[in-house]
């Protein structure tokens, strides 16, 4: 338990979150992520950032058929199974493009125009996502989304317009019992994404937001990168071509989480830290009174992986669990 | 900026191109070679050499060349069954997951919590392994040093006592190793491998080059009695040592030899991250199991031919039933193997140094790389609350999981204690049957994929009757797995003398171990709800998309 029973007293339940992250395109575990908030009985979804998908998929119509490269097979299906064929595309979180053959030669000797595609397909299924957690979520429940360092800067544009979803990024949110501060930028990584800064910056702009939270009220951290060293960091250490680093058989594993976020999460000691990026190192530490969650990511099997959250009334940390659904 | 780039396309045609975008973390990125890699480390490859004498203690009629076949082929067999638990479990998490996703949460904290005390355990009987080879240590390195002092002072390390404080001096040095960094730790247990390997080779390479002549006249000219070799196989008639072959005690064998494998399918440990998951574990189990049976083979071909079965059968057999006999003919360990052998044959320090050391660092190799995955399956049961959190607890300075580690190690010095000074062999007895009940878990989550969870099974453009003949296999093959796994079973049960004796110790120990998982999460889920805290049950919810 995290709170014993003589802490707990009699603390009532004010709040319960349910937080996912990294589910990378994937539309089966953003339906999950909807049905959470029933199956969980949520107060308040929150999708923690890295939405966006990481491959597009042509899928090319010739002779009343459908062929495209599934799973690292080439598949061809009668017309009539498109919706099909895309779900199983999807699975992973890649995006199925209908398109003619020359098309797609072309798009391989355009990078603008294959990220222009990208862009476009993101902020569609977004929309799309936005409409169906209007059509489906109780109107009790809050839905709070986030981007992470792999959404492009047009999906915040999408949030923000959607009547249904609430974006607070990089700025404060009330949570009732507690205040939410959000922030999807990472520091510098290897494969220079959308959302970077240095250390220094990060730091600097988590500080300028929890300097804002009035004194003596519990606030949470909604931070896409993991606290430094701290468990939920744990990646595959890599070498210079981006290859995982093989050390007596086994992948070696380092830390790769923020030095800023953990400096913040030590001097302001919010109540819990929601972080993501990480996929492979789900986990919960403690970080003095914080209780820091990353609830992993399992996008590609269509698993969601989530946190559970029960906030009291003076917005301490009540409960959690993490969950896999 | 992210940017986008055509990557199938490079080796594909037009028609099969796939576009990937330019993001953060890695996708499924180790090959082939790193899954082999993983297999074979998982395997304690220099213990082949003591095993086979092990064998021959345990069997003394039992040849080799029909267990490690019969035993590679119920490897193969399982190997496909985790190939299907794969495919529906990508991001594996071993018997834990298997069997909380597809079975149940309970069954699942059953494999979870069984495996993390049987580890702990067998960190101990490394231990208490690695101590037992101190005098062949130090006689190996007399030698090297041309040290009768050195060599000597192995006498002083035979005693129950003396092997059980050898063993807490393994442990904590194993503790001390452990709370470095990870990134220290790899890379310890990657050095300790490499000696590891390096022995391994050099002693193949003195066991092909000498002939059984050089054999016969190294063991005399070590034990001070040129009639030696003679001598051991004559004591070894004269006290009722058997000798020839036979295909019962071959058949009888196969577990002990199943057991030798365990850790060949370790691959599917790190699903998550194998490019093609399916695939890169199927062809990198499949090589690791082809060179674990070419070496072994070819190791006890070696063997066979150099030491003769004969005096193999004599040697290992002699130093337990007459160790008085043993000690008159020759100051050689008798559990030693072929490392000891590889010792009278080598003619320069540094093998013979490398040969002394060898047990004593794979145990250590062995027991730092048990620490880490005995933490991480504690990990997984407190971050399903089953555990207190904080047993996950990371330390500050040296970023290491100073709580588990401190746990394993506190319970694993006890064991080394009890191993050593309490007849504690009634109680963990059913060691190997747990390690085989963990293979029948695997054949059993395979069995029941298809009945309880075929949804986990997708095959984007296949037919709904491709898709059923894929789940149909996978029935079969994990009927297979179980049939396979209750035969080695059948064999460890019906020869509990000398795989464990079943005795009301050894019955309540393994009840326990395997109870203690689900009694634990039924009290601590009713706990729970009293306290209306969140329900366990909800951390394996399957979420409706629909």
């Amino acid at each position: 338990m995290l709170l014993s029973r003589r802490q707990r007293g009699d603390k009532r339940r004010a709040l319960r979150i349910y937080f996912a992250t990294d589910i990378h395109g994937s539309d089966v575990c953003f339906r999950k992520f909807l049905a959470a908030a029933k199956v969980y009985q949520a107060d308040a979804l929150i999708l923690g950032g890295d939405f966006a998908g990481k491959a597009l998929v042509p899928v090319l119509p010739q002779d009343g058929e459908l062929t495209a490269r599934v799973e690292g097979q080439t598949v061809t299906v009668p017309a009539e199974e498109w919706e099909q064929l895309a779900a199983g595309i999807n699975r992973a979180g890649f995006y199925p493009v209908r398109m003619e053959a020359a098309e797609a030669a072309a798009l391989q000797a355009d990078p603008a125009a294959l990220d222009r595609l990208f862009r476009s397909e993101i902020t569609a299924q977004l929309q799309r996502w936005c409409d169906l957690a209007a059509e489906r979520l109780d109107p009790g429940v809050r839905c709070i989304i986030t981007p992470g360092n792999d959404d492009p800067l047009e999906a915040d544009a999408v949030l923000a317009a959607h009547p249904r979803v609430e974006c607070p990024e990089a700025g404060l949110c009330d949570l009732g019992p507690v205040t939410m501060a959000s922030l999807g930028v990472v520091p510098y990584t290897p494969w220079d994404t959308e959302r970077e800064t240095s250390e220094e910056d990060l730091g600097k702009q988590i500080g300028q937001m929890l300097d804002q939270v009035p004194e003596g009220r519990n606030a949470i951290l909604n931070i896409h990168c993991p606290p430094y060293a701290s468990g939920l960091d744990d990646a595959p250490e890599l070498d210079d071509t981006l290859k995982p680093v093989i050390r007596g058989g086994r992948p070696s594993i380092i830390p790769v989480g923020s030095h800023a976020v953990r400096e913040a999460i030590t001097r302001y000691q919010p109540t819990v830290g929601l972080h993501g990026h990480i996929h492979e190192s789900r986990a919960a530490q403690k970080i003095g009174r914080t209780l820091c969650v990353n609830p992993g990511s399992d996008y590609g099997s269509g698993v969601l992986r989530g946190a559970v959250v029960d906030i009291a009334e003076d917005g301490t940390c009540l409960d959690f669990l993490l969950t896999t659904g | 900026m992210a940017s986008s780039e055509a990557a199938a396309g490079r080796v594909d045609t037009a028609s099969t191109q796939l576009f990937i975008r330019q993001t953060s973390g890695l996708v499924r990125e180790l090959g082939i070679p790193a899954a082999v890699g993983i297999s074979l480390a998982s395997v304690a490859v220099v213990n082949t050499f003591i095993n086979f004498n092990a064998g021959l203690t345990d069997f003394p009629k039992a040849d080799m060349y029909l267990p490690l076949v019969a035993a590679a082929v119920i490897w193969l067999v399982a190997m496909f069954a985790y190939r299907y638990l794969l495919r529906a479990v990508p991001r594996a998490g071993g018997e834990y997951v298997y069997l909380s996703r597809v079975v149940s949460p309970a069954i699942g904290a059953m494999a979870g919590l069984g495996i993390a005390v049987v580890f702990t355990y067998v960190l101990s009987t490394n231990a208490h392994f690695a101590a037992q080879f101190t005098p062949f240590m130090l006689t190996g390195l007399g030698l090297a040093f041309h040290s009768t002092a050195i060599a000597n002072a192995g006498n002083h390390f035979g005693s129950n006592l003396s092997i059980a404080w050898l063993s807490v001096i393994l442990m904590l040095i194993v503790a001390a190793l452990s709370l470095f960094k990870v990134k220290i730790v790899a890379r310890i247990i990657f050095w300790l491998i490499v000696l590891q390997l390096v022995a391994f080779v050099s002693l193949i390479a003195i066991l092909a080059f000498k002939s059984h002549a050089d054999f016969v006249t190294a063991y005399g000219s070590f034990s001070h009695h040129p009639g030696a070799y003679q001598a051991t196989i004559t004591a070894a008639h004269a006290n009722g040592v058997l000798f020839g072959t036979s295909i019962a005690s071959a058949v009888a064998i196969i577990p002990f030899m199943v057991l030798n494998y365990n850790g060949v399918l370790y691959s599917y440990y790190v699903g998550g991250e194998l490019r093609r998951p399916g695939r890169t574990y199927l062809y990198a189990s499949t090589i690791s199991i082809l060179v674990l049976v070419v070496l072994w083979v070819g190791v006890w071909a070696l063997l066979r031919a150099r030491a003769g079965l004969t005096f193999m059968q004599a040697q290992a057999n002699l130093g337990v039933i007459n160790p008085t006999a043993y000690a008159k003919i020759t100051s050689l360990s008798s559990v030693s193997g072929g490392l000891g052998y590889g010792l009278l044959l080598s003619g320069d320090p540094i093998t013979k140094i490398l040969f002394a050391t060898a047990v004593p660092f794979a145990e250590i190799a062995v027991n730092l790389a048990f620490v880490t995955v005995t933490t991480r399956v504690l990990f997984a049961q407190a971050f399903d609350r089953l555990l207190p959190v904080g047993v996950a607890k990371v330390g500050d300075r040296n970023h290491a999981p100073n709580v588990a580690i401190g746990i394993v190690l506190v319970i694993g010095i006890a064991f080394c204690f009890l191993t050593s000074l309490v007849a504690l062999g009634s109680i963990v007895a059913l060691q190997s049957l747990f390690f085989a009940l963990i293979l029948l878990a695997g054949g059993v989550a395979a069995l029941f994929l298809p009945l309880r969870r075929p949804d986990l099974i997708e095959l984007p453009g296949a037919s709904e009757d491709a898709r059923k003949s894929f789940l149909r296999k996978a029935a079969w093959v994990g009927g297979a797995t179980t049939v396979l796994a209750l035969f080695t079973v059948y064999e460890l049960v019906a020869h509990s003398s000398v795989y464990g004796k079943f005795s009301w110790e050894s019955i309540l120990t393994l009840v326990i171990v395997l109870g203690a998982g689900p009694v634990i999460y039924v009290i601590a889920r009713s706990v729970r709800r009293q306290r209306d805290s969140l329900d366990l049950s909800l951390a394996m919810h399957e979420l409706p998309p629909e």
